[in-house]
């Protein structure tokens, strides 16, 4: 072929490249936005893998970028506008709301309080009043281990003088439980007992939704996203719900598509199994709500944290949740 | 007179470059506090004690981290100065320690130690050991080689020439690493109480942080942090500058 011709059937090939036609199959448009969780990749966000490997944000419209950060951070940046969406305890948004962080409780993840103490068989108290005396492992003094420690204290009508306070803020205070150093610890009912019995320890819990209920964790927005615009946190609150009730309903896929986003489970996936399960009972409590929001709830752990001083008072509880976004429920 | 003048001069200039960063970058109290919310939080904490009883902690962690590191790195340091063969045997190990992270370590060294005072005081006088050893080592090192041969000459012991040369001369490198290990004494501090501690800076650091997202108190215990390292690091100046002949 002479460089005339050749030139030209390239010329030709070019012109026929610019009038080819787009892709008649392009998706609609998605909205970018962040997910805040407070706690490195783990098996109990499960729900939130799956709706966004599954489709679920997909299908509300949404492009979700799920970062794991400090819990603290999670609210903070939430509330600065630096992310549309966390996760948070209820407790800890009665307290940063409180503090001025314009932050909104959207929707419930835990139907029930996940904290407990924990410890071997025979030294769990069968009531908080037996706590009197004991040494006590917690992460430190913040958090929704601490305010379920000073409740249970509160309805044994003791206070911390009563009891001796070991503080492990990398949170390993399983180990000291395991060293004998301390007779019971504080933790989510839905991991540490399932370590501790890993390790051959007969566990006892004493939970804290028996004694002093308060809200459990669940999805937080800022207020000014939540007034800009109600629908997109609605989509984004119904699409975890669903997906939650997806998980519920078969934990299987939960496990399956966790195991693609928490390299830790390839540890220990027996553990980890055991981890999801006793967290979709959790979830599912007396019967998965979809994420709705029990205002009686709040108004009664709000009491309990005003009563410990935790809050003063200032921001009334109305101010702190939306439970219009879900409604009575999703998924 | 002419050194305060300048010191609370760059106190001013700093407080407004930080109050006119607030203004201009519109940052709400629980992200970036103001001068005057911050110096609000700390009359108030001040007023109920509960600053000075975490001061107090810390600082007592501080002595004694600082005195037991910085006493056996001095130790550690004349034996490295003046043995090739200690040096050959321990710089390793003390190497390699440096180089782990302590706040890796610092949570099993929590556990070691059962967890209370003798946990902190270690973990913060590990921290300290590092650059004290190394400063005493290359100081004893730095000794007048023709002095040294002198007082070899008159019959002089190891163990006085080492306290009539070795260590005076020095004493300049030495109060080098004090220097540095002092400041590292409260980072050292904090530290430990953050793999455990029930009381202490670190704990209110937590407290504020985690506990009552309350910024501007998280920036009180800072300060107070930043003032005890200023007021350790000026001590160990103020002994240097009586100790050490210019």
């Amino acid at each position: 072929m002479s460089p005339t011709r050749t030139l030209l059937a390239l010329l030709v090939l070019v012109l026929a490249a610019c009038q080819a036609p787009a892709p008649s199959d392009s998706p609609a448009e998605l909205r970018p936005v962040t997910l805040l969780l407070g706690y490195r990749p783990d098996v109990q966000f499960a729900p939130f893998y799956v709706a966004q490997r599954e489709g679920y944000f997909a299908d509300a419209g949404l492009e979700v970028t799920i970062e794991h950060r400090q819990a603290p951070d999670v609210q903070r940046l939430v509330g600065a506008g630096e992310a549309e969406f966390g996760v948070a305890d209820a407790t800890d948004v009665m307290i940063g709301r409180t503090s001025g962080i314009p932050i909104r409780y959207v929707s419930t993840l835990y139907q029930s309080f996940p904290v407990a103490l924990i410890g071997a068989v025979e030294d769990v108290p069968g009531d908080p009043a037996g706590l009197a005396g004991m040494t006590i492992g917690t992460p430190g003094r913040f958090g929704s281990s601490w305010h379920a420690l000073l409740a249970m204290l509160e309805a044994g009508g003791l206070t911390e003088e009563d009891v001796t306070i070991r503080e492990y803020p990398q949170f390993n205070q399983v180990d000291g439980l395991s060293n004998g150093d301390v007779e019971l610890v504080t933790g989510f009912r839905n991991n540490e007992p399932l370590r501790l019995e890993a390790r051959g320890t007969e566990v006892g819990l004493l939970t804290v939704d028996v004694v002093a209920p308060l809200p459990g964790p669940g999805v937080i927005v800022g207020d000014e996203l939540l007034a800009d615009d109600p629908a997109l946190v609605s989509a984004f609150a119904r699409a975890v719900a669903e997906a939650q009730a997806a998980v519920i309903a078969d934990p299987d896929l939960g496990f399956t598509v966790a195991e693609q986003e928490v390299p830790t489970i390839a540890e220990d996936p027996e553990v980890a199994r055991a981890v999801l399960d006793a967290t979709v009972e959790l979830w599912a409590g007396d019967g998965f709500a979809g994420g709705a929001i029990d205002a009686e709830l709040w108004e009664s752990g709000y009491e309990t944290l005003q009563r410990l001083g935790f809050i003063d008072g200032s921001v009334p509880v109305e101010e702190m949740i939306d439970p219009g976004v879900i409604g009575t429920g999703a998924g | 007179m002419r050194r305060i003048g300048a010191a609370i001069a760059s106190l001013a200039a700093f407080l407004v470059l930080w109050k006119v960063a607030t203004v201009i970058g519109g940052y709400p109290e629980f992200i970036l506090p103001a001068p005057e919310q911050v110096a609000a939080e700390g009359a108030n904490v001040i007023g109920s004690g509960v600053l000075w009883t975490h001061t107090a902690t810390t600082l007592l962690e501080v002595v004694l981290g600082f005195s037991a590191g910085a006493t056996a790195a001095v130790l550690t340091g004349i034996a490295l100065g003046k043995s090739v063969l200690v040096e050959r045997v321990l710089s390793p190990y003390i190497v390699a320690a440096q180089a782990i992270p302590i706040l890796a370590l610092a949570p099993l060294l929590h556990i070691w130690f059962g967890g209370g005072l003798l946990a902190r005081v270690v973990i913060c006088a590990l921290i300290v050991f590092f650059p004290i050893a190394i400063a005493t080592m290359v100081g004893i090192r730095s000794a007048d080689p023709l002095l040294d041969e002198m007082l070899r000459s008159l019959g002089a012991r190891p163990a006085q020439r080492t306290r009539l040369l070795e260590i005076p001369s020095a004493l300049p490198v030495i109060f080098g690493g004090l220097r540095v290990g002092v400041t590292l004494a409260v980072i050292g501090a904090i530290v430990a109480e953050w793999t455990g501690a029930t009381v202490g800076l670190g704990v209110l650091i937590n407290i504020a942080n985690q506990g009552l997202f309350n910024t501007s108190l998280m920036f009180v215990a800072l300060a107070t942090l930043a003032a005890i390292g200023l007021v350790f690091y000026g001590l160990v100046v103020s002994v240097e500058r009586r100790l050490v002949s210019r």
